[in-house]
């Protein structure tokens, strides 16, 4: 690693300074300099999607960006999904549609989601499964996640 | 039988923490002072350690430890053998195996440490082959094997780790009056959990007590591996479990704790460790096992059967872990849930130079029931008959017998084949290109010790402590719906305090489908306890006997006279005053019934079952045939589970493992090379199913009363859905190919493969 720089990242609306090694990714200075847990590391590899944030709206496996190359853009984690006390209705309908067991790739899939629903408000079923099939779940088998986002985009629209 | 579920739909009260991103999983926990650990790994699968030399490492700054099995209790462990030490000693036995451990102030210290630790093999014949592996010339994976601690009723010999067999009836005799015998030989590559959270394990010492987080699905196995092999007393190791992120089996066992607290403990101070992708895949002992299968099922030409003969011999890799019952549990799969007259199943469990095997996710049965359904559509289509009227006919019922003389009571797996084939349309029309196919499975419910507690504080909000693990599946968090039904009151005023093991009562984890079944019936005795004691105070307060008082909708009110209440908050002031509202509870397993008919070598206890689930898979398949790409267009699922209490729980693991059972049928297999070193140790070249793989699955539940079974009639459900999946696949793809996959996974150049051989429908 290089030695650390210093620059500012805009995460979930906040101004954050960091000093970091150059060549640390995203992923990691999100987890251990900003101390947001959320975005989880399931392979460092782009293989499985946990890592997901959006860069200036856009879904980006956060293991394999380097984080000084978000400087003057606006990162979204899971943690930035909320409004106050309120969950986002990607949430509240992944909770209920029953989309979450372990939990371990949700924050992932949420991102993913509203990603697509931001570029596509009317997504076929077969559009919401392209949309998050980068993003891997070992436990639900998908039905109700595709089930959520389906349900939120017709609460959007509405 | 009942296909509805009528229960209240059900939100997890762990849901805001993983929806929210608040929920602490243990890789996002830290400590002051916390030093980071790697693991320095053998690399080779097999070699005699000629040179093991830490010291230039220990020398590095920042490297605040570096430990080899020199450094611990010279302890031999494992639940069925012991056969393992915690680092290395004298031999290398697989790739994953951990030489030195090494705690270091940052990762990049910690990897120049590793780089520094000097290591010098003798090569040793790999051993990678598990039919050559029985060989009476065959290299020993164990020089040692006599000279090892094993339980009692195992049978071992030399690179055989576990012999079992089940034989009732005389099965020569059974196949020289068949009509026809069918044989066939089948062969299941290994695989993996792989739960997307990569395990991680963090430590700390305070005096001589050491607290451990770790991504465990039984903490009690894990804090019983560190007390055997750091030589301490239970009461002196904590496992605490954050949120777990996914296990299917993977997470199951006694892994890294001992490791990262003795590193904590040489260093007196925190250590952290993070697995990454590639140690997830090569160095824990819970692999899927590969299994060699031959079959010999004799059969008349009305459909019955005469006689099954099985020889399996299963991977069990380096070391034996928990896979000691897996030979007798393979061979009860291998006769399966069918009315054999005469059987004799032979199993042998074998060591090799690979990653050992270890649970996962209903251990040996896909795989096994992959290899039976197979060759039981070969033997249908050998006397012309349709394949599901020969599971109907031949099928286990309730009053029949099984093929280890278990007389079966209340069971539906009738029920299930005629629901799922339903809802299939079998037998209907298809396009040229796709085809249907059937199988049936079978699963046991582990009736274990377990125990919880309940409290209701003065306030009126209660506690549900418990030793039972949470991995995603959500029995955990149904245990506040069965205690609030018992008292009354509404599963929100209880929160569940869990994962704790210097907290809670012994639970045997999240394995073996048994949550809902033993710890459910745990806390609804510890919830009874504190039903009898709200009704004495309700009875002292109204005035009337504590055997007229009935506990609903957060009141405890005389029987026949709604208007003599009192609000339970308020019966819970007057108890804080006084006794306490505390009850305990643990399960009462129910005995496996006796079963006398057949004789058993090996006998672990798998072959009389409490509370059998049963399942039938129909699948859809769509196979292009130049390519060999099969697709799975539609599945139509039927399980009995006894009674579905969480319905929104209950359906999410059936989808979900019908969706692991698709993986492990098409893509997922890990592959050796000539050295026995995994070669697709990445989630790119080891395929999850993803979002737009999955079909649409239709699910049916059986509800029926079943004897011994656990709260309300409810049994397991999180491994069946994975039993038949690969095997209907399989049936499918026969169909279309004209002629048996024989290899699992059933991969497109396999398929392909066997359109273009000879006798294949191409």
């Amino acid at each position: 690693m290089s030695d650390p720089i210093g620059y500012t990242l805009h995460v979930n609306g906040v101004d954050y300074p960091v000093v970091a090694e150059q060549g640390r990714n995203l992923l990691s200075v999100i987890r251990t300099e900003i101390g947001l847990t959320g975005t989880k590391e399931g392979c460092d590899d782009c293989e499985c999607g946990a890592c997901m944030v959006l860069l200036d709206g856009q879904p980006v496996n956060s293991c394999s960006f380097l984080a000084a190359q978000a400087q003057g853009r606006s990162v979204t984690t899971v943690e930035g999904l909320q409004q106050g006390d309120e969950m986002h209705p990607l949430q509240r309908n992944i909770l209920e549609a029953g989309g979450v067991q372990c939990g371990f790739c949700t924050p992932g899939m949420l991102l993913s989601a509203t990603a697509l629903l931001e570029r596509n408000p009317s997504p076929t079923e077969e559009e919401v499964r392209i949309g998050l099939s980068g993003n891997l779940c070992r436990c639900t088998g998908y039905a109700k996640i595709v089930t959520a986002v389906q349900r939120t985009a017709d609460e959007l629209r509405h | 039988m009942s296909t509805a579920t009528s229960a209240p739909r059900f939100v997890r009260a762990d849901g805001p923490d993983k929806v929210t991103g608040s929920g602490r999983y243990t890789a996002d926990l830290t400590l002051t002072g916390a030093l980071v650990a790697k693991f320095k790994y053998a690399e080779v699968s097999h070699a005699r350690i000629v040179r093991l030399d830490v010291t230039a490492a220990r020398a590095i700054p920042g490297v605040f430890a570096v430990l080899t099995q020199d450094d611990v209790p010279d302890v031999r462990f494992g639940p069925f053998v012991q056969d393992r030490t915690l680092f290395a000693r004298d031999v290398v036995r697989f790739e994953g195996e951990i030489l030195a451990a090494v705690a270091a102030v940052d990762v990049p210290t910690a990897q120049r440490a590793l780089n520094a630790i000097v290591v010098e093999f003798a090569p040793l014949p790999v051993v990678n082959d598990i039919e050559e592996a029985l060989a009476a010339d065959s290299p020993l994976v164990h020089d040692e094997w006599s000279a090892y601690g094993a339980i009692d009723p195992l049978v071992r010999d030399r690179n055989d780790a576990s012999f079992a067999s089940i034989a009732k009836g005389d099965v020569d005799q059974g196949l020289a009056e068949a009509d026809v015998v069918v044989h066939s030989r089948y062969v299941a590559d290994g695989c993996h959990a792989a739960p997307i959270e990569p395990r991680a394990v963090v430590a700390q010492w305070e005096g001589n007590k050491v607290t451990i987080w770790t991504s465990t699905q039984v903490p009690f196995d894990a804090r019983a591996g560190v007390c055997e092999t750091l030589e301490l007393p239970a009461n002196r190791v904590r496992i605490i479990v954050p949120h777990l992120g996914g296990g299917f089996g993977g997470k199951c066992g006694f892994h890294y704790e001992a490791h990262v607290a003795a590193l904590a403990k040489a260093t007196k101070r925190p250590v952290r460790l993070v697995f990454s992708r590639r140690e997830e895949f090569v160095a824990p002992d819970r692999r899927r096992e590969g299994i060699v299968f031959d079959f010999q099922t004799g059969v008349l030409r009305d459909g019955t059967i005469t006689a099954r003969k099985v020889w399996l011999a299963i991977d069990n890799g380096a070391y034996t872990a928990d896979a000691g019952f897996f030979s007798q549990l393979a061979a009860m799969h291998a006769l399966g849930p069918y009315q054999v007259p005469n059987a004799l199943a032979e199993a042998h469990l074998v060591y090799t130079n690979h990653q050992p095997s270890g649970s996962v996710r209903a251990p040996t049965a896909p795989q096994t029931c992959w290899a039976l359904e197979s060759h039981t559509d070969e033997v249908a289509a050998a006397i012309g008959m349709d394949p599901v009227e020969f599971r109907l006919k031949n099928a286990v019922a309730t009053g029949k017998e099984g093929p280890s003389a278990q007389v079966y009571d209340e069971i539906g797996l009738v029920d299930c084949i005629r629901a799922a084939t339903a809802g299939a349309g079998y037998g209907g029309d298809l396009a040229d290109d796709e085809a249907i196919g059937v199988a049936i499975g079978w699963w046991p419910s582990f009736s274990v010790p377990s125990g919880a507690y309940v409290k209701i504080d003065g306030d009126g909000s209660g506690q549900i402590i418990t030793g039972a693990q949470e991995c995603g599946t959500g029995a955990v968090m149904t245990l506040r719906q069965l205690v609030a039904d018992e008292l009354g009151m509404q599963a929100e005023d209880f929160e569940l305090v869990y994962q704790d093991t210097s907290v809670a009562p012994y639970d045997m984890g999240a394995t073996g489908s048994q949550t809902l079944f033993n710890n459910g019936r745990a806390a609804v005795a510890a919830a009874g306890q504190i039903a009898e004691q709200l009704k004495q105070l309700a009875a002292d307060h109204l005035e009337a006997s504590p055997a007229d008082i009935v506990l609903a909708d957060g009141a405890a009110s005389v029987a026949g006279t709604p208007s003599r209440s009192v609000p339970i908050v308020e019966l819970a002031g007057i108890a804080a005053g006084g006794e306490l509202l505390i009850g305990h509870g643990s399960g009462a397993p129910p005995a496996p019934p006796a079963v006398t008919g057949a004789t058993c070598v090996g006998d672990v206890g798998m072959t009389a079952w409490v509370a059998p689930q049963f399942s039938c898979h129909a699948v859809r398949v769509k196979l292009d045939r130049d390519t060999g790409v099969a697709r799975v267009l539609h599945v139509s699922t039927a399980h009995d589970s006894g009674t579905i209490i969480n319905p929104i729980g209950a359906t999410g693991q059936v989808e979900g493992g019908v969706l692991m059972g698709i993986g492990q049928a098409l893509t997922e297999g890990t592959r050796y090379d000539d050295d026995g070193k995994q070669r697709n140790a990445a989630l790119l070249e080891y395929k999850l199913q993803t979002c737009a793989d999955a079909p649409p699955i239709d699910i049916h539940f059986v509800q029926i009363n079943t004897p011994n079974a656990g709260p309300r009639g409810a049994k397991g459900l999180a491994e069946a859905p994975n039993v038949a999946t690969a095997a209907a696949i399989s049936n499918a793809l026969a169909k279309l190919v004209g002629t048996p996959i024989r290899q699992l996974p059933m991969t497109a150049e396999r398929v392909w493969t066997a359109l273009n051989q000879e006798g294949g429908a191409a």
